[in-house]
C-alpha cells in the first residue's frame, strides 16, 4: 500500500499559492517599481504606460486566471462526485470540446448568436456533448470506464469537426485557434467582472448540492433507498458543471487538465467530505491556473501573449498528476477484463473474409479513382503516384490496430490504445527531440528515436501504474497525463516560431500527403511482420487479460511475455506514428469495432482489428484526398471523422446477452 | 494420515509487509494425495500462505514442493504439477466455457506448441467430470456464480496437475452450490489421487468434506489433524478465540460446531 499523504489540502493549496504569489510579485517588479504598485491599481496615471499595463492587463489577467481555474476545479469536482468517477472532468467528458465546436460553428454560420452571448453558445454545445456522452453510456449504467470512453469519443469527434472547419475556413477561424488554446491575456476588467458574480452563483448552487451529493457517494440503489432522486441530482450537478465550463470556454477558451487534476489532487491530499472536496477543488483549481499563467508569463517573456496558457496547464499539471497517481486511492471494481462482453459471432471466418474483401475493394478504389480538375476519373495511370500514400495509410492502420489490441489485452483495459496511453505521444516526442536536437537526420535514426520514445512512455506508464493490480483507471490517468504533457511541449515549441514546427503540424494531424515510396515500403513490411507475428503471440494474448494470478498459475513466463509484448507494441506504434502522426485513434477504435462484431478470441479479434484499421485508414486517405479537392484533409483527421460515429453507434447499441 | 509423500514441506516460512508479519515463522508439512483444508479467522495468513505456495507472491524461508525447492521449478513445469485458483476470478473475458477450459492446457503446449488430440481429450474429460457438457458453448460471463466456479475448476482439471490450490472456492456461492463444488473437489481428490489444499471459511464444511485440517492463527500454526480432532471445543476455541460448542446431528451423525 502507498504511504498516506500527510499534507492536507490546506497546505497543498497554500504552498502552491505562495509559489504563484512569489512569481507574480517578481514579474510585477520587473514591470513596475514597487513604489508605484498601489497607485497603479487604485488610480493609475494615464500617461504612464507601465501603470496602465498593470492596471488593465496584468491585474485583470491574474484575476481571470483565478476565476477560470476556480470554475474549472469546481466543475471537475462536481462531475467526479455526480458520476462517482475519478476520471470525470470537463475535458474527459467532451464538454470543453463540445463548447469549442459550438463556438466555431456559430462563428461561421450564425455570428448573430455570438452577439447574444458567447457563453450561452458554449454552454449549449457543452450540454449537447455531455448529454450525448451520458446517452451513449446509459445502457451500461454509467459505468465509469464507459463514460470516459464515450467522453473521449465525443471529444475526439468534436475536435476533428472543429479542426476540419478550421482547415477550410482558416481565414475566419485563425483567431479561434489562438483563443481556442485558452489564452488568458486581457485588455481590461470586463471578463473578470463578468465571471465573478456567475462563479459566486455557481458556488451557491454547489453548496445546495452538498447533501444530495454526499448521498450519491453511496451506490445508486442505496441513495434511492434513502429517498434521493438520483437522476435529478445528477442532472443538476451536470448542468452546473456544464454551465461553469461554458462560461470559461466562452470567455477565454479551452483550458485543459485543471478540471481533472484539481479534484484528484485534493482527494489525495486528504479532503474527504463532499463540501471540503468542492471547496478545495475550487481553490486549488484557481491556484493551479494562477501558477501556470504566471509561469507562462515569466518563462515565455515576449511570447507570453501568443502562448495560450490553456495549452500549457498540462506542463505543470501532468507532473503533479503523475506524482500523485501511485498515491491515489481509487475505489474500484475488480478487473473487468475487456469490458462488457459483446455477443459472439457464429462464423468468425465469414466476417474476416468480408472485411478482407472490403479492404481489397477500397485499396482498388483508392488507386484507381480520383477527383481532379475535370471531375471524377477512373484510371490506372496515376496508381504510381497514389500507391505510396494509400499503402502508407494501410500499413499505419494495421500497425496501430495491432498495437491497440495488444495493449488492451495486456493491460486488461478496454480503453487502452497507443494514443490514449501516451505511447504515440512518446514516439512523437522522441521524434521531435531528434529533429530539433540533431540537424540532418535520416529516416532510420528517426525511427530509432520514435521507438525509444514509445518504449520509454510505455515503461513509465507500466511503472507508475503498478501496484493494486494496475487498475484501469490508474493506467488511463497516466496515459492522459503523458499525452497532455506532450501536447503542451509541442504547443510551446510551435509558439517559439521555429520553421520546423510547421512541418510538424502537418505531420501531427496525420497527413499522408508527403509519404514516399520508401516510407510506404518500410511501413508495409512492418505491418506484414506484425500480422505474421500475431499467431505466435495469440496464446499469450488470450491468457494475459485474465490477470496476473491466472497467467502466473498457468505457467506463463510473466517477465518475458510482458517484455516481448511491450517491445512489439512500442515498435508497431513507432512505425505507425512516423507515418501518420500521433493523433489518429485508429488504435483505440479498431479493436473495439472488431470486438463488437463478435470476435472475442485474441487471434480473430486482432486480425479483424488490423483489417478494420486498414479499411479506416485507406478510406480516410481516399476521402481526404477527394472530398475537398484541391484541399487535402489529413487522413488521421478523416479517420477520426469516420471511425467515431461507428464507435458511438456500437457503444449505444443494445447488447444481446 | 495418508502415507503419500508430502506435497509441501515448509521450513521457517515468513511474509512481512509494511513492518507487519502476516505469516510465520511457519514450519509445516502438508500431506499429498488428499483433500486438505486451511482454516483460520480473518487475517490469520491462510490466503497469504496459499499465495506463497502457488508462487503468486514471494516469501522467505525454505519451501519444498514434491521434494524440490519451490524456486527451482520452471514456470510451465510448475504449472503442469500444480494448479491454482485465485479467490477472485476475472470477468469480461468474452470466452466460451470450452475455450476457458482449453486455456488450462497452456502449460503443456506452451505458446507455440500444437493443440493436439491429447489436449482435446483432456478438455473433454474435464468438461464431463465437472458436468459442464451442456454449457460448453455458453459464454463464461453469462453463467451463474456456481456454474462459473465450476468452469474455472474445470480449467484446473484440464491443466492435469497432481495438486490443486484453491483460495476460498465456495465463498461466493449459496449452500447448494457449496455442497456441489466441495463434493466435486472431494471426488477429484479421492478418485484421481490429486492433492488439494483449499482455504475454507466454514469450518463445518471443512470438517465434512476434507481429510485433514490445518488451522492458522496470527500467521502461525495452531492446530492440525483429521477433522474429528479439530472439531472439538478445545481446538476450536484456540483457533477462533471465542467459546465454541460441538454437537452431533441426531439422524446422520454429522458433527458441527457453533459459537456459544
Amino acid at each position: 500500500m502507498g504511504e498516506r499523504l500527510r499534507l492536507g489540502p490546506g497546505s497543498l493549496v497554500g504552498g502552491l499559492a505562495l509559489a504563484a504569489l512569489g512569481m507574480s510579485v517578481a514579474t510585477l517588479a520587473l514591470r513596475l517599481p514597487p513604489a508605484l504598485w498601489i497607485d497603479a491599481l487604485a488610480s493609475p496615471d494615464p500617461s504612464d504606460v507601465r501603470q496602465m499595463l498593470v492596471r488593465y492587463s496584468f491585474a485583470p489577467r491574474l484575476a481571470t486566471s483565478l476565476l477560470c481555474g476556480g470554475a474549472l476545479g469546481l466543475a471537475g469536482a462536481l462531475l467526479q462526485l455526480a458520476l462517482r468517477n475519478p476520471l470525470a472532468s470537463p475535458t474527459t467528458l467532451g464538454v470543453s470540446a463540445g463548447a469549442n465546436l459550438a463556438l466555431a460553428m456559430a462563428m461561421l454560420w450564425a455570428p448573430g448568436l455570438l452577439a447574444v452571448g458567447r457563453e450561452w453558445t458554449a454552454m449549449a454545445g457543452g450540454l449537447v456533448a455531455a448529454l450525448l456522452v451520458l446517452g451513449l453510456s446509459w445502457r451500461r449504467r454509467l459505468s465509469p470506464l464507459t463514460v470516459v470512453l464515450a467522453g473521449m469519443v465525443v471529444s475526439l469527434y468534436c475536435g476533428a469537426l472543429a479542426a476540419m472547419l478550421a482547415l477550410f475556413n482558416s481565414h475566419y477561424l485563425a483567431g479561434l485557434f489562438i483563443w481556442g488554446g485558452g489564452s488568458l491575456s486581457q485588455q481590461d476588467w470586463t471578463i473578470a467582472q463578468f465571471l465573478t458574480p456567475r462563479l459566486a452563483l455557481a458556488l451557491l448552487g454547489a453548496a445546495l448540492l452538498v447533501r444530495p451529493l454526499t448521498l450519491l457517494t453511496l451506490e445508486d440503489d442505496q441513495a434511492k433507498g434513502l429517498g434521493l432522486s438520483v437522476p435529478l441530482i445528477r442532472l443538476a450537478a451536470l448542468a452546473l458543471a456544464v454551465a461553469l465550463t461554458g462560461l470559461v470556454v466562452g470567455t477565454v477558451g479551452v483550458i485543459g487538465f485543471i478540471g481533472l487534476a484539481a479534484p484528484a489532487l485534493v482527494t489525495v491530499a486528504g479532503a474527504r467530505r463532499v463540501a471540503a472536496r468542492l471547496l478545495w477543488s475550487t481553490l486549488l483549481g484557481a491556484v493551479l491556473l494562477w501558477l501556470t499563467d504566471q509561469s507562462v508569463q515569466r518563462l515565455a517573456g515576449d511570447f507570453a501573449e501568443m502562448l495560450p496558457t490553456g495549452a500549457i496547464t498540462a506542463l505543470i499539471g501532468s507532473p503533479l498528476l503523475l506524482w500523485l497517481i501511485p498515491r491515489l486511492r481509487l475505489t474500484l471494481q475488480p478487473p473487468t477484463g475487456l469490458g462488457e462482453a459483446a455477443a459472439r459471432a457464429r462464423r468468425p471466418l465469414l466476417i474476416l473474409a468480408a472485411l478482407t474483401l472490403l479492404l481489397v475493394a477500397l485499396v482498388g478504389l483508392s488507386l484507381a479513382v480520383g477527383y481532379g480538375l475535370e471531375g471524377w476519373s477512373v484510371s490506372g495511370d496515376l496508381a504510381e503516384w497514389r500507391w505510396p500514400r494509400a499503402f502508407a495509410a494501410l500499413a499505419a492502420g494495421i500497425l496501430l490496430a495491432c498495437a491497440g489490441g495488444t495493449l488492451q489485452r495486456m493491460t486488461g483495459n478496454p480503453m487502452a490504445s497507443p494514443e490514449v496511453l501516451g505511447v504515440s505521444a512518446g514516439a512523437a516526442f522522441g521524434l521531435i527531440i531528434a529533429i530539433f536536437a540533431l540537424n540532418e537526420i535520416g529516416r532510420a535514426a528517426q525511427l530509432g528515436a520514435a521507438t525509444l520514445g514509445a518504449l520509454l512512455a510505455l515503461l513509465a506508464m507500466l511503472a507508475l501504474a503498478r501496484g493494486s493490480a494496475a487498475a484501469p483507471e490508474r493506467v488511463l490517468l497516466v496515459g492522459i497525463a503523458l499525452g497532455a504533457m506532450f501536447d503542451a511541449l509541442v504547443t510551446a515549441l510551435m509558439a517559439g516560431g521555429d520553421p520546423r514546427a510547421l512541418q510538424l503540424l502537418n505531420w501531427m494531424t496525420g497527413s499522408t500527403y508527403a509519404a514516399t515510396a520508401t516510407d510506404a515500403g518500410v511501413a508495409l513490411v512492418a505491418a506484414f511482420a506484425s500480422l505474421a507475428a500475431l499467431p505466435l503471440l495469440a496464446r499469450w494474448l488470450d491468457i494475459v487479460p485474465l490477470g496476473g494470478a491466472i497467467s502466473g498459475a498457468l505457467g506463463l513466463p510473466p517477465r518475458r511475455s510482458n517484455r516481448v509484448l511491450l517491445v512489439a507494441t512500442a515498435a508497431m506504434t513507432a512505425v505507425a506514428t512516423l507515418v501518420i502522426g500521433p493523433l489518429t485513434f485508429v488504435g483505440l477504435m479498431a479493436p473495439h469495432l472488431a470486438r463488437f462484431l463478435g470476435l472475442q478470441r485474441a487471434l480473430p479479434q486482432l486480425v479483424a482489428a488490423a483489417l478494420i484499421g486498414g479499411i479506416l485508414m485507406v478510406a480516410a486517405d481516399w476521402f481526404g484526398r477527394t472530398a475537398a479537392f484541391p484541399w487535402q484533409i489529413p487522413a488521421g483527421l478523416t479517420a477520426t471523422f469516420i471511425g467515431c460515429p461507428a464507435l458511438m453507434w456500437l457503444l449505444a447499441r443494445r447488447q444481446r446477452a | 494420515m495418508p502415507d503419500e509423500a508430502p506435497l509441501f514441506e515448509i521450513d521457517g516460512a515468513r511474509f512481512t509487509a509494511g513492518g507487519h508479519t502476516l505469516l510465520g515463522p511457519l514450519s509445516l508439512s502438508i500431506p499429498g494425495g488428499t483433500f486438505v483444508a486451511l482454516i483460520g479467522h480473518n487475517g490469520s495468513g491462510k490466503s497469504t500462505l496459499l499465495k506463497i505456495l502457488a508462487r503468486q507472491q514471494p516469501g522467505e524461508g525454505a519451501i519444498r514442493f514434491r521434494g524440490r525447492a519451490l524456486a527451482d521449478w520452471g514456470d510451465r513445469a510448475f504449472a503442469r504439477e500444480l494448479a491454482y485458483l485465485p479467490q477472485v476470478t476475472p470477468t469480461g473475458s468474452g470466452l466460451l466455457v470450452r475455450e476457458l477450459v482449453a486455456l488450462g492446457r497452456y502449460p503443456w503446449h506452451g505458446a507455440l506448441g500444437r493443440f493436439g488430440a491429447a489436449d482435446r481429450a483432456k478438455v473433454a474429460e474435464a468438461l464431463a467430470l465437472t458436468g459442464l457438457d451442456p454449457l460448453a458453448e455458453r459464454m463464461v460471463d453469462t453463467l451463474s456464480g456456481g456454474e462459473r466456479q465450476r468452469a474455472w475448476i474445470a480449467m484446473l482439471v484440464a491443466q492435469d496437475a497432481n495438486s490443486l490450490l484453491l483460495d476460498e472456492p465456495i465463498s461466493a456461492l449459496d449452500i447448494a452450490h457449496q455442497i456441489e463444488i466441495l463434493n466435486m473437489i472431494k471426488d477429484l481428490a479421492h478418485r484421481r489421487g490429486i492433492g488439494v489444499l483449499a482455504v475454507l471459511h466454514d469450518v463445518n464444511m471443512a470438517a465434512r468434506f476434507c481429510d485433514h485440517i490445518i488451522a492458522l492463527q496470527g500467521g502461525r500454526l495452531i492446530a492440525q489433524g483429521p477433522p474429528a480432532e479439530i472439531l472439538q471445543p478445545g481446538p476450536l476455541e484456540a483457533i477462533y478465540g471465542i467459546p465454541m460448542g460441538v454437537m452431533t446431528a441426531p439422524d446422520d451423525g454429522l458433527s458441527f460446531c457453533y459459537a456459544r
